[in-house]
């Protein structure tokens, strides 16, 4: 029988590309980890269906968030010297207000301090300074007070648009438009 | 398996919402699905509204797979969000206002005509089966956040509105049926369903706010059309009942007229600064007086209000342009427009004067919302020689965002009151995009908990025309008159056996009988017959027809209507009459069914809608 299924796979290694990429793959025993016949195991509990894995950065995704729903990209790639500033700020101002809009969808931000900017506040002992970025005459004891300069900002969630397309447009952020006529 | 769930959908015109409830949840917490959809092709987000737009996309785009979700592939088409940008930029692929299409009794509603007016290699759809697909996309939405609890499996109530007849009523069924919805779904009229929310909102406080002798005013103005509704609150036994008292015609005139008509005005300003706006341009334009509109109608509204369209091309800020729009404009043109001050005494123009046309529906000639409230309360009024005056107002849609609208409708209903007294909106927050889909699980939470109800029962009444003098034969050329088969209010879970004389009909032939409603004669009942139809106040809908196979009284129950009985002894050609009355039945899911009960056996059949084209005036394509 080995024999045969030897004989088989000469062959086929010689004239098929695929099969002689997946044996070399076998080889290096990388298999495994892509089997395609293996069922996966399936499940009724899932809270929403899984995607399959993205070919696409959620950076990139974000961007065409950006682009689709508030012109982002169109503006950022603008050259300003031309225009005043009364041409800009018509423009920016419903592109700032189209990107707060998909932002606080896509993260509901909120700041990470509530506490009017300009206010004193404690520094809590045991502070994550991911948190509060301390700054000026940084000396002393835990907890310290300060002045707030900056309230920060977090994202409460975080809920991109997942992206089922393929690889040829994997990095595209808006497509070009064609109208036919 | 027993439902775990109350799901509460609002099909709208524009926007469907579906809200959820666990029926064991106490106090009920009413839910909003967030729905995944495509925003873009090959892109899926979930938003809490599902935009009741149907794309239809090229084989090559479903070849590339642009329009598959997580629970489908190969699609042929997309809802949502994506086909909603798609309907701004590819019309004629883009199916817009099914809703109001269902309820347009001249054409064919069964039929793929809609886009209207697409060429020839796309595949139309039939309003139906465009209801069908966003009602399809809800639920897989659902049964792929909830797979132990199928959609199929828990209790579902849909709104409809008010307005919608019989027949309306009845498609919308159909399409819920064949997306996979349970046959026992609840049909729910929509402005009912505001009022369950607002129930829903309030506790037992609404006990509070509203007391014996009130009349509450539903005021509901969605994107195309506007429903008015009118609840009663009454005194049963010592505890407050609500009896909704009659329904408003079917209004074609909405929150999308009105941006629609600011965005023609914001378009002369342009070009009154040499911009002329491509059709592109237009559509964004039409967005962005939404916003405009709200924010000069609101409270505290500025005297002005910028508005810009952006390029179209990559360069956003050179091709932007922008006008000044001021509040007057709006002021003047949206209320003397929609809302213009006029007499209780006033009624619509009939003229079709107004400049809002799409190919083939009726929309209405005035577009001024207040006169046909004027009407719908004068018309309620009538019988008994005084005017109807609501005592409170609930609005809902998005219109009644902008502040000035409201106060507006008050300090008009304030004139028209009968003893000048001041008509209050309801108090508690304002839930205007979601309160329909909240209200309706509620609904459907309250009757398994034996919460508050409004008894209402038919909203209109209901008459076949017949022409008289012994046997007539229906589709012969005698003056018509109607014979009511429905009285107004007839309860759900009631039949009544119409009295009249005898009806020949023809045995193996098809009987047809003209259909009419009124939302205005309340004080007909069964079996009285108006001597002409009068325009006014009855209106004509779609037929009602059935095929006189005889059946088998023992096998009815399960024959096809007008299928060929088994062991049927007549020879159709033989002519036989067989003598009949008519017995007029509403089951307690809200289904009208109308039967031709023979006097001589114990046959009998039942009248289906004729859902066809009603003649000359049939498919505008």
């Amino acid at each position: 029988m080995r024999v045969w299924l030897a004989i088989q796979c000469f062959f086929k290694l010689l004239f098929n590309s695929e099969f002689s990429r997946q044996v070399q793959q076998l080889a290096e025993g990388e298999l495994a980890a892509t089997e395609p016949g293996k069922p996966l195991p399936t499940t009724t509990e899932k809270a929403s269906p899984q995607p399959p894995p993205s070919l696409r950065s959620d950076a990139i995704t974000l961007l065409a968030t950006l682009q689709r729903e508030a012109r982002f990209v169109d503006i950022v790639s603008e050259p300003l010297d031309k225009y005043s500033d009364t041409e800009i700020g018509a423009a920016a101002r419903d592109v700032l207000r189209d990107s707060g809009k998909v932002l606080n969808r896509l993260f509901s931000l909120k700041r990470v301090v509530d506490a009017e900017e300009g206010n004193a506040i404690e520094v809590p002992a045991g502070y994550d300074t991911g948190e509060y970025r301390l700054t000026g005459n940084v000396s002393g004891d835990l907890p310290l007070a300060g002045e707030l300069m900056h309230a920060g900002w977090q994202a409460t969630i975080c809920e991109l648009p997942s992206w089922t397309g393929g690889q040829q447009s994997a990095f595209v952020i808006a497509p070009a438009e064609v109208e036919i006529s | 398996m027993s439902a775990k769930y109350v799901l509460g959908i609002d099909l709208g015109t524009t926007n469907c919402v579906l809200a959820f409830v666990g029926l064991d949840s106490e106090p009920p917490e009413v839910r909003l699905l967030e729905v995944p959809q495509l925003v873009a092709a090959s892109t899926v987000a979930s938003r809490t509204s599902l935009p009741a737009f149907l794309y239809l996309a090229t084989d090559h785009e479903t070849s590339t797979g642009g329009f598959d979700l997580p629970w489908a592939e190969d699609r042929r088409y997309g809802v949502g969000e994506f086909a909603r940008r798609q309907g701004a930029d590819v019309p004629q692929r883009t199916v817009v206002a099914a809703k109001s299409w269902l309820c347009h009794s001249r054409v064919d509603r069964r039929q793929p005509i809609l886009p209207a007016g697409a060429p020839a290699e796309v595949p139309q759809v039939s309003p139906v089966t465009a209801s069908q697909r966003y009602l399809e996309h809800l639920l897989a939405a659902w049964n792929a956040r909830f797979p132990e609890t199928p959609a199929a499996e828990q209790i579902v109530v849909l709104t409809v509105p008010a307005s919608f007849d019989a027949a309306a009523r009845e498609l919308t069924r159909e399409a819920a049926i064949a997306a996979g919805l349970p046959a026992d779904l609840v049909l729910l009229e929509e402005p009912q369903a505001a009022v369950y929310a607002w129930l829903s909102a309030r506790g037992e406080n609404w006990r509070k706010e509203l007391s014996e002798g009130d009349r509450l005013l539903v005021c509901d103005i969605g994107g195309g059309t506007t429903d008015l509704t009118l609840v009663d609150v009454a005194d049963e036994q010592g505890e407050l009942a609500l009896r909704r008292l009659a329904v408003g015609d079917h209004l074609l005139v909405g929150g999308d007229n009105m941006d629609l008509a600011l965005a023609h005005q914001v378009a002369e300003l342009f070009a009154e600064q040499g911009v002329k706006l491509d059709a592109w341009q237009s559509v964004a334009l039409w967005h962005s007086c939404r916003d405009a509109k709200e924010i000069l109608l609101g409270a505290d509204a500025p005297q002005s209000h910028r508005v810009s369209v952006l390029g179209r091309g990559s360069k956003v800020i050179g091709g932007t342009v922008s006008v000044d729009v001021p509040r007057q404009l709006v002021t003047e043109l949206l209320l003397s427009g929609f809302f213009p001050n006029c007499a209780l005494a006033d009624k619509p123009q009939r003229s079709r004067s107004s400049g809002f046309r799409e190919i083939g529906l009726p929309f209405e000639a005035d577009a001024a919302i207040t006169r046909h409230l004027a009407a719908f309360l004068t018309s309620q009024g009538s019988e008994s020689g005084e005017t109807v005056s609501p005592t409170h107002v609930l609005f809902n849609g998005g219109v009644f965002k902008a502040e000035n609208l409201r106060s507006h409708v008050l300090h008009l209903l304030d004139g028209w009151s009968a003893d000048k007294s001041s008509v209050g909106e309801l108090p508690g927050h304002r839930d205007l995009d979601y309160s329909v889909a909240r209200g309706a699980a509620y609904y459907g939470w309250s009757k398994q908990h034996g919460g508050v109800r409004i008894r209402g029962g038919a909203a209109r009444s209901y008459y076949v025309g017949i022409e008289t003098a012994g046997l007539a034969i229906p589709g012969a050329a005698r003056p018509l008159r109607a014979l009511c088969v429905v009285p107004f209010g007839m309860e759900e879970g009631s039949e009544v056996d119409v009295p009249s004389g005898e009806i020949g009909l023809v045995l193996g032939e098809s009987a047809n009988f003209r259909f009419f409603n009124s939302a205005v004669r309340h004080q007909d009942q069964p079996g009285d017959l108006l001597p002409d139809i009068d325009e006014r106040q009855l209106a004509e809908t779609d037929s009602m027809e059935t095929v006189l196979a005889a059946v088998d009284p023992v096998a009815e129950t399960e024959a096809e209507t007008g299928a060929e009985p088994e062991g049927a002894t007549e020879d159709a050609t033989n002519e036989t009459y067989v003598p009949v009355k008519f017995q007029s039945r509403i089951t307690e899911l809200g289904v009208f069914e109308l039967w031709c009960v023979s006097t001589t056996s114990d046959q009998r059949w039942k009248l289906e809608f004729s859902i066809r084209d009603q003649g000359q005036n049939g498919t505008e394509r």
